[in-house]
């Protein structure tokens, strides 16, 4: 049995408290994973008050087909973001995000709608995609919104998203590689293939991630943290070779935010010792952080290692203004937490590349700040990679996910 | 003594010389301009009604995104919706927008059913996928969202309940805003629309969404979501046409023509790909000429009015040659008078120009109406109600009003700066030279005579079978010009003969002892009103021809009882169609003896575009009298088991295309290409488009459905057709019924609504000659103001020389209208057999209505006498000395 295997039967057996396995886990963990119980003990419903599915634990995952879209959920996105170094080391940044979101379901009543399949009325379909340029300092993004259809679809069979002439697939394998396709305007373009070295997390407990202490605040939480990127990019009609590393996830879910809450800081941090973590801080709207606010490390193997909100910190360093939309986004932010592994603090400074990487539009109505950082320890080593996402600093996101 | 040259001077002259006289006599001053003022307004009028009615067609889609790059459109019939996946499978990672559109018209409901057509307010109505087109609209800056107009919180997409009702709506209708303040329509206000047969009540969703700063919907715009436009109209898996645009940026150019060279290697023929301005283009040539003979129509005042405006400026070098002469011999040389005579007539042609564009831009908020109604029964969709002032088109007629009168000065301006000193002391020096020209008889004869080989020549020939008949205009100009030169050989003979007369009358003999030896003066007056009446009666000769070969027409082609469409159809567009379901339905009455269903679709030849018509061909040819040009040789056409490649063309399409009988036209179809061989040509004058005829099932075959544009139905015997009329409209409210007394009415109605423009063109070119006989007696009377003071020496009365005047004018006139209206014959004819042939491709019956001329003659005559006889009692009381 491979180690990581062992480790996530190890997570699941304390799940289900196993506890002769016990001693063999490390005390933050433990924290976190009985106050994971202690949420956990109230068995969410199947649907939320609108009808639409809520996750539920134990959920078996099936691939290729839940790497495809799942309607009776409300919202859905499927998220890369990633660095890549062209010709003479020059340093990119990228992201690409397909968001699919279901209107109201019919309740009987409805009235009877124009149904087309070239036209749907069912779902819609929003996409970011951003391409930074380090060197030159540019940040080119774009935002798209269609309905689904003839021009933006996603199979429920298995990884094969698309809006527009953007798409983001996977081939005959369940695990990959998969293809990244897009441009940005008429400035940039990308076609990219990634392969992913470790294999697919899932966050949360009992595969379920969540997200506010409303019982449907949640969401499946499938990620490839590390993904071996080669490909093409097109910079100004000129196409230039790259290489780099990705991290990909793809969310599930039909409550993303409760009500008192006002936002999300999101980093998926890559390390040099070929370990990532993950984090989020939710933040109420009083300005204090939720209790579900969350950290996982994955470990070299893909071993997962959960730490709840009492068990990290997230402090901003630096904010930046938004010369467009006025939002102060923290920028810079420091992560305190504990290394699995040597059971020491361990302090991280994520650095943005470049101040400008907000995105966002007038389609959406959602302006965030997603962008690629250098992560620095204690001792201000280049330890690793990560993006950054801020959201809910330009207007409140709730109403949005609701 | 020289005077050094300065602007000065030229000032100097303008004051003490031009000014000075205008303001002696401000009447004529007045007359003058508000001449010039009609023949410029008229002009103006026409030109901006004219831009008006071809700014009228637009890709609406301009207005809610940005104008596209291409467009692609089916050759006929329209495009599978199927086509979009292709497309972008075809064109990725390309970053090109593509815009599905359905586009369909739609009307209000019909209140009564013995309405006129085009009398209820028809709409445009665009399906555009709404949520796609935000993506180009978020770069424009709009004034409005499409969602977000009932509360802020549904200002995007996806974020609310609203939104969501408004999208799935399928009734959800965006309106203009002009539409909107209008008939005072709120959110969610019902609005019912008549769509093919279908009575719909629509939701006033929001306002559409216009640039800002840009232009605004029209009233007639209605926007919808693609799918329900889709299914309102019957068309679910299909679209009118598929714009694309390309991503700004560099290389937009180059990506623009790799793009169109994808589509087309894509498309092959199955598609056409072509460019907005293609489609205006295109819209321009459709209706160039009717615009263009509106715009020649609407010169006739003009034309006159350079007559008069010559013979004004003539006269006055005439009567000012005594302040001249002294001028000249203060040393003041001839360039500066020539200057001085210039720039007066350039200031008339400002002052009256300026004067006619304020008129003509008043004048064209009514004839927008009668261009736009034209244009919508003809050629496309239209609902004029304003035409805006243009600069370009102001600059224009300014332009033309100071050329006219520049042209009209130039001769009298030469003539004046020649005038020698020594002129001063002769009182009857000769005529100036100018009018030199009218004297010369035999160069009249000339003209007019090349008139005849010009009129042989053929019509120009532009793209899409478009003919302009520049040669057969060039000699309606030659003979109005001949004429009018040789029209003062008849004034001479008339006074010759009117001579003896004189015994009895005094005030004839003095009127014929002028006319013998006719002036200039009296030679330009008839020559204008030989134009106008030419021009006029000409015009009456075609439109008489005209309305007795569309009476024929109908007699013989309308013969079914009823006459059946979607009350939808209001415009030579319309889109509106009978499903089969309901035509079927109708056929099996028991009242129903038989019916001619006739399906039309417009198909793109080569060489233009032209409408397909399928027709039971058998039902036609023995329930109608069709009037041919080149009848079939067989009677295959008419049988379906043998008339699957043959066609009927109009006469109109046979011109357009130059294609006559037993010639292959290859039409496009959904099925692909066919090639008919033409059995036969007839005449038709519904469109000047031309028309291809064939057997409706085939047709059905070829396009596969048998929705109909309007079905024919004849009634068995012993049935009340008003009862069957009635029942049916019960039943579908959503359809027209018309019987056939109502629609010949309604034909005829139309036709003739679209020659009401040229009447008042007419009308206003008779006036302006009217004028202008007065202004030369006047202008007569004043050079003969020593000869007046000496006839009432000899003790004749006011009223003598009154009547002697009247005489004159009497005598003017008679000549201008015989000469006119022996012109008026030969345009008549020209318009008929040339202009109209060529222009429109349609042959009518020479036709001359002679009570009417008859009245204009005597209208002519009895208005010429009596402002002669006006202006003779004026003039017998005019001192010897005063100036004019």
């Amino acid at each position: 049995m491979r180690p990581n295997r062992i480790l996530r039967l190890w997570v699941l057996t304390l799940w289900k408290g196993a506890a002769k396995m016990r001693a063999l886990i490390p005390t933050s963990a433990v924290f976190s994973l009985l106050w994971s119980l202690a949420a956990a003990e109230i068995q969410p419903p199947r649907k939320t008050r609108d009808g639409f599915a809520v996750p539920q634990p134990g959920h078996r995952f099936e691939f290729p087909t839940d790497h495809g879209s799942h309607p009776d959920f409300k919202i859905e996105w499927w998220y890369v973001t990633g660095h890549l170094f062209g010709e003479q080391g020059r340093r990119f940044g990228f992201q690409a995000t397909f968001f699919r979101r279901s209107g109201p379901l019919p309740t009987n009543g409805t009235m009877v709608t124009a149904r087309s399949e070239l036209f749907g009325n069912e779902e819609l379909h929003l996409a970011h995609m951003a391409l930074l340029d380090v060197p030159g300092e540019r940040f080119i993004q774009e935002e798209r919104l269609n309905r689904q259809g003839w021009d933006a679809e996603s199979s429920t069979n298995t990884l094969a998203v698309r809006n527009g002439n953007w798409s983001l697939s996977v081939g005959t394998h369940a695990n990959g590689p998969f293809s990244l396709q897009g441009s940005i305007r008429s400035a940039a373009a990308f076609s990219l293939e990634m392969t992913p070295v470790k294999p697919l997390v899932v966050f949360g407990e009992k595969g379920v991630s969540r997200k506010g202490a409303s019982p449907t605040a949640s969401s499946y939480y499938l990620t490839f943290p590390r993904l071996e990127v080669a490909g093409v990019v097109t910079l100004e009609g000129r196409n230039q070779v790259v290489h780099g590393q990705a991290w990909m996830d793809h969310e599930i879910s039909s409550n993303q935010l409760d009500e008192d809450q006002a936002g999300w800081d999101w980093a998926g941090l890559q390390l040099k010792d070929g370990r990532e973590i993950m984090a989020y801080r939710i933040r109420k709207k009083d300005g204090s952080r939720d209790p579900f606010s969350q950290l996982a490390w994955v470990d070299a193997n893909g071993a997962v290692t959960n730490f709840n909100s009492g068990h990290f910190t997230w402090t901003t360093v630096q904010t930046w203004k938004s010369p467009i939309t006025g939002g102060i986004y923290p920028v810079r932010i420091q992560l305190t937490t504990t290394d699995p592994i040597s059971g020491q603090p361990a302090i991280f400074i994520l650095e943005p590349l470049v101040f400008q990487q907000e995105l966002g539009g007038v389609l959406s109505g959602i302006s965030y700040w997603e962008g690629a950082c250098r992560v620095r320890n204690e001792k201000s080593e280049d330890v690793g990679s990560a993006y950054l996402e801020l959201t809910g600093y330009a207007g409140s996101l709730t109403e949005r996910f609701q | 003594m020289r005077f050094a040259p300065s602007s000065g001077l030229t000032a100097t002259l303008l004051r003490k010389f031009t000014l000075r006289h205008w303001q002696a006599a401000p009447g004529q001053s007045a007359v003058l301009v508000v001449i010039l003022a009609l023949g410029i307004a008229v002009f103006f009028a026409i030109r901006l009604a004219n831009r008006a009615a071809l700014g009228s067609f637009q890709n609406f889609t301009d207005l809610i995104t940005q104008e596209s790059d291409w467009v692609i459109r089916a050759p006929a019939g329209l495009l599978p919706a199927s086509l979009l996946t292709e497309l972008r499978g075809r064109l990725n990672p390309q970053p090109v927008g593509i815009i599905p559109v359905l586009e369909t018209t739609g009307a209000r409901p019909q209140t009564d059913p013995d309405e006129a057509i085009g009398s209820r307010e028809s709409f445009q109505l665009l399906g555009v996928d709404l949520i796609g087109i935000q993506n180009l609209a978020a770069r424009i800056v709009q004034e409005r969202s499409w969602f977000g107009q009932a509360s802020s919180s549904a200002s995007v997409a996806g974020s609310s309940e609203r939104f969501w009702q408004i999208f799935r709506n399928p009734r959800a209708v965006f309106i203009s805003a002009a539409l909107a303040a209008r008939d005072k329509l709120r959110l969610g206000d019902p609005f019912t629309l008549v769509v093919n047969e279908n009575i719909a009540t629509l939701e006033v969703a929001g306002i559409i969404p216009a640039k800002r700063d840009g232009p605004q919907a029209p009233a007639t715009l209605l926007v919808m979501d693609l799918p329900a436009v889709q299914s309102l109209s019957g068309n679910r898996n299909f679209l009118s046409r598929i714009e694309f645009i390309v991503e700004q940026g560099p290389d937009a150019k180059t990506r623009r023509a790799k793009l169109k060279e994808r589509l087309e290697s894509w498309s092959q023929e199955r598609w056409l790909v072509s460019s907005p301005t293609d489609r205006r283009e295109s819209a321009a040539t459709m209706t160039r000429a009717f615009r263009v003979n509106l715009t020649i129509l609407s010169l006739i005042a003009l034309l006159v009015g350079l007559y008069l405006i010559f013979q004004a400026l003539d006269g006055a070098v005439v009567r000012r040659r005594e302040e001249i002469g002294i001028l000249r011999s203060l040393g003041v040389e001839e360039y500066y008078i020539r200057r001085a005579w210039l720039l007066e007539a350039a200031l008339l042609g400002l002052v009256g120009g300026g004067l006619g564009a304020l008129l003509g831009w008043a004048g064209a908020q009514f004839s927008v109406r009668l261009v736009g109604r034209t244009v919508n029964a003809l050629y496309y969709s239209t609902h004029l109600q304003y035409a805006q002032l243009d600069l370009e088109e102001l600059s224009a007629a300014l332009l033309l009003a100071v050329a006219t009168s520049l042209l009209a000065g130039w001769i009298p301006a030469r003539a004046a700066a020649r005038t020698p000193p020594a002129q001063i002391l002769v009182r009857h020096a000769l005529a100036a030279p100018g009018l030199q020209f009218w004297r010369k008889e035999w160069l009249g004869a000339i003209i007019a005579l090349a008139g005849f080989a010009l009129v042989l020549l053929p019509p120009l020939r532009f793209a899409g079978g478009v003919r302009f008949p520049l040669a057969g205009y060039l000699a309606g100009l030659c003979w109005i010009l001949g004429a009018g030169v040789l029209s003062s050989g008849v004034l001479r003979t008339l006074a010759r003969l009117a001579r003896p007369l004189g015994r009895w009358l005094i005030p004839a003999k003095i009127a014929a002892g002028h006319l013998v030896q006719p002036s200039g003066r009296h030679r330009l007056a008839v020559a204008g009103l030989v134009c106008a009446i030419a021009m006029t009666a000409g015009m009456t000769i075609l439109v008489a021809s005209f309305d007795t070969t569309m009476r024929g027409w109908i007699e013989g082609t309308f013969q079914a009882d009823l006459y059946i469409s979607s009350s939808g159809a209001q415009s030579a567009s319309t889109e509106n169609r009978i499903s089969p379901e309901t035509w079927k339905s109708m056929v099996t009455h028991r009242a129903v003896a038989e019916v001619n269903a006739v399906q039309t679709c417009d198909v793109q030849l080569s060489e233009g575009q032209t409408t397909l018509s399928g027709v039971e061909l058998e039902v036609m040819h023995r329930r109608t009298r069709l009037p041919w040009i080149q009848p079939p040789l067989s009677n295959d056409v008419f049988a379906f088991e043998r008339n699957a490649g043959l066609a009927l063309v109009s006469e109109s399409f046979s011109e357009r295309f130059r294609l006559r009988r037993g010639d292959p036209v290859t039409v496009p179809t959904p099925k692909g290409k066919r090639k008919l061989i033409i059995a036969g040509v007839f005449s038709d004058y519904g469109n000047e488009r031309g028309s291809i005829l064939v057997e409706r099932r085939h047709f059905a075959a070829w396009f596969q459905h048998e929705q109909l544009s309007g079905l024919m139905v004849f009634v068995r015997d012993g049935f009340s057709i008003e009862t069957l009329r009635g029942e049916w409209l019960a039943r579908h409210p959503g359809l027209r019924i018309f019987s056939n007394a109502h629609l010949r009415s309604e034909i005829l109605r139309i036709f003739r609504q679209t020659f009401a423009i040229t009447y008042a063109l007419e009308v206003i070119g008779v006036l302006v000659a009217m004028i202008g006989l007065g202004l030369t007696l006047v202008s007569v009377l004043l050079e003969r103001r020593g000869e007046l003071t000496t006839l009432r020496a000899l003790g004749l009365s006011r009223g003598e020389i009154a009547q002697a005047t009247a005489c004159e004018g009497l005598a003017l006139a008679f000549v201008g209208v015989a000469v006119g209206t022996v012109v008026s014959l030969a345009l008549g004819w020209m318009l008929i057999y040339v202009i109209n042939k060529q222009t429109f491709g349609w042959t009518l019956g020479f036709d001359v209505p002679w009570l009417q001329i008859a009245g204009l003659a005597l209208l002519v005559i009895s208005i010429g006498t009596g402002v002669a006889y006006g202006v003779g009692r004026w003039g017998a009381d005019l001192p010897a000395d005063q100036e004019e």
